[in-house]
């Protein structure tokens, strides 16, 4: 039983990494905390849903069209919530990202209704045992994709250009003013990222629980805490976190109770704050 | 800082339309749209405490407004204890939870903050909704006592109008004097530079941890008002839907000044009523609001206001320069 609790609890923990990378890496780049992350998770399921229900295509392709229009409106979002007030207060990126969020899960409440929904994949009806662990093939796939991605990402910042460039935004973006890199379009450019990470992270988990509008809520409370845990704007830290609070999480709902299982995100994030309040892997260094 | 004549005679001018209001209004449901507008003054007052003085963005008012409602409802419900101890025991239950959570989230930065308040409301209505024992979950609790002040009790909504009026200008007087106090003007240095704040001797973490406290004071009050008012609450009294109207009524109408906060109560809750817009139509629109307002006007009605009269001056000064 505990090897299966642990199984889950990676598999969880893989999901919230997916999401809290994303939200971390734009906090990391950008400092702007955007709320509206749990919704492109939301919208991802929704696409991916669409693709499957009227335009009949196979899983593989429906995840490829879901990037693209997730990468879309990450686009669009940082046009309208973020690009214009990079240089505004703190407090007006957070209401913008905010109003953004409300727009985004109320549309959503009225083009899609509150009804759950499903999509079902073959990948589901494979069915793995490792020794006593019992895991189906599409909860193997999420664990695999988390893992691509994280890898892809590391790569991608510290060997491209464009990696480059947003490492040189975190630090200074005033030195990147004067020597000509375009923060804006970093900023558009982070935010497309994540945007995909949400779009991997929407569609990989989108077969395994039902899809409603208000589903971004949930996983984005307890990336905020991922995110905390792991040190504010740090990639490695938040997927170290991530991989804790869904091992702990499987741990808690299977020895403890439900409701510790739910709490355990916010009890741990406020434990973490009050000993380190820079996070667990304490160094101030981004992405 | 004392209140200029032209002040009182404001403040004389709409306490005596508000006294007078339920004589000229007879509809019930115009009544019940007036009360609800004197309890989000109370919420309005507890975010424009910590975001317009104090410039800490806090998402956590809808958490001391549900705890302050469920702790006035457990409290008359399960022990039967009179409205008034009740009331006073949610406003503590208010001030004890924002001062734990003030604790460790006041120390960080300013984006962990909202991020911590904002996982607080999360919380809150989590344990609402799974800890049935306590709660009853999502079925919510039904039956709440009304209010008995004294020796009477408040039944009727034109009671409840005057009940809510006494209270919500005693939370006015009250606002105004805290924010002109000796500590009310510590917040706002807090606000305008907090190092400056530090070099001239104010201890800018207690400033904030009080700012906060006194925040989950009035939001525990008008929570427990709401409870007792409806006579039934569930998990939904902690949903974001009153923190995007309270984020407009405040930002709409001025953070860091009384007036506009109370203005921004008044219009944002009774005009989306009288054009009857369906409450969920209204949270999109209102997100779009927001948006908008955030983007075209970020200090507000009243910044908006104060900046069109600074040009005005300008205007006048740089004539009478001319002449």
């Amino acid at each position: 039983m505990l090897l299966q609790h642990i199984a889950n609890g990676l598999i969880q923990g893989s999901l919230y990494a997916l999401v809290a990378v994303g939200l971390t890496l734009v906090y990391g780049v950008l400092e702007v905390v955007n709320f509206a992350h749990g919704e492109l998770y939301m919208l991802a399921a929704f696409a991916l849903y669409m693709a499957f229900a009227f335009l009949k295509l196979p899983y593989v392709l429906a995840v490829g069209l879901t990037m693209v229009v997730m990468m879309g409106l990450g686009l669009v979002l940082s046009r309208t919530a973020i690009v214009p007030h990079l240089r505004r207060s703190f407090e007006t990126t957070v209401l913008a990202t905010l109003a953004a969020s409300i727009i985004l899960q109320n549309g959503a409440r009225f083009v899609f209704t509150a009804t759950p929904r499903q999509v079902i994949v073959p990948l589901e009806d494979v069915i793995l045992s490792l020794g006593s662990v019992i895991v189906t093939g599409q909860r193997l796939l999420v664990v695999v994709i988390a893992a691509l991605s994280f890898l892809g990402l590391q790569l991608y910042v510290r060997h491209t250009r464009m990696g480059k460039a947003m490492r040189a935004v975190s630090q200074n973006k005033e030195a990147c003013r004067m020597v000509g890199i375009d923060v804006r379009r970093i900023a558009s450019f982070t935010m497309i990222l994540g945007a995909a990470l949400c779009a991997l992270a929407g569609s990989v988990v989108a077969p395994l629980y039902d899809i409603f509008p208000a589903m971004g809520t949930t996983v984005v409370f307890k990336s905020f805490a991922v995110v905390i845990m792991g040190g504010m704007g740090n990639v490695p830290g938040a997927t170290i976190a991530a991989l804790l609070l869904g091992v702990g999480e499987s741990l808690a709902g299977g020895y403890v109770s439900l409701a510790a299982k739910d709490g355990l995100g916010f009890s741990l994030m406020i434990l973490v704050l009050l000993i380190r309040p820079d996070g667990l892997f304490g160094r101030r260094v981004r992405v | 800082m004392r209140m200029s004549r032209r002040e009182w005679m404001l403040v004389l001018a709409v306490t005596g339309i508000a006294l007078l209001l339920p004589l000229v209004v007879r509809s019930n449901y115009l009544l019940h749209i007036m009360i609800m507008t004197e309890i989000y003054v109370i919420l309005a007052l507890s975010l424009n405490l910590v975001l317009g003085y104090a410039g800490l963005l806090s998402l956590a008012p809808p958490a001391f407004f549900g705890i302050g409602a469920y702790t006035s409802a457990l409290l008359s419900l399960r022990l039967h204890l009179p409205f008034c101890s009740s009331l006073a025991l949610a406003g503590v239950a208010g001030l004890v939870f924002a001062a734990a959570i003030g604790i460790p989230s006041l120390r960080l930065s300013r984006h962990s903050f909202v991020i911590v308040t904002l996982s607080f409301t999360l919380l809150a209505q989590l344990v609402a909704t799974k800890w049935t024992d306590l709660t009853r979950g999502a079925m919510g609790l039904p039956g709440i006592p009304p209010a008995a002040v004294l020796w009477f009790t408040v039944t009727s909504k034109t009671l409840w109008y005057y009940f809510l009026l006494g209270l919500t200008l005693a939370s006015l007087a009250f606002f105004t004097l805290l924010v002109r106090s000796r500590l009310g003007r510590a917040i706002q240095t807090v606000r305008e530079d907090e190092i400056l704040a530090q070099a001239s001797g104010i201890d800018t973490w207690r400033v904030k941890f009080y700012t906060f406290a006194v925040s989950g004071l009035l939001g525990g009050v008008a929570g427990s008002c709401y409870a007792h008012y409806i006579t039934f609450i569930d998990p939904s009294v902690f949903d974001f839907y009153y923190m995007e109207n309270l984020l407009i009524m405040v930002i709409l109408g001025g953070s860091g000044t009384v007036w506009g906060t109370v203005a921004g109560a008044v219009i944002f809750n009774m005009v989306p009523e009288l054009l009857r817009i369906h409450p969920e139509l209204r949270t999109f629109l209102y997100g779009i609001v927001l948006l908008v307002a955030v983007t075209v006007a970020p200090e507000g009605l009243a910044g908006w206001l104060r900046a069109r009269r600074a040009r005005q001056e300008n205007i006048v000064q740089e004539e009478v320069g001319r002449a």
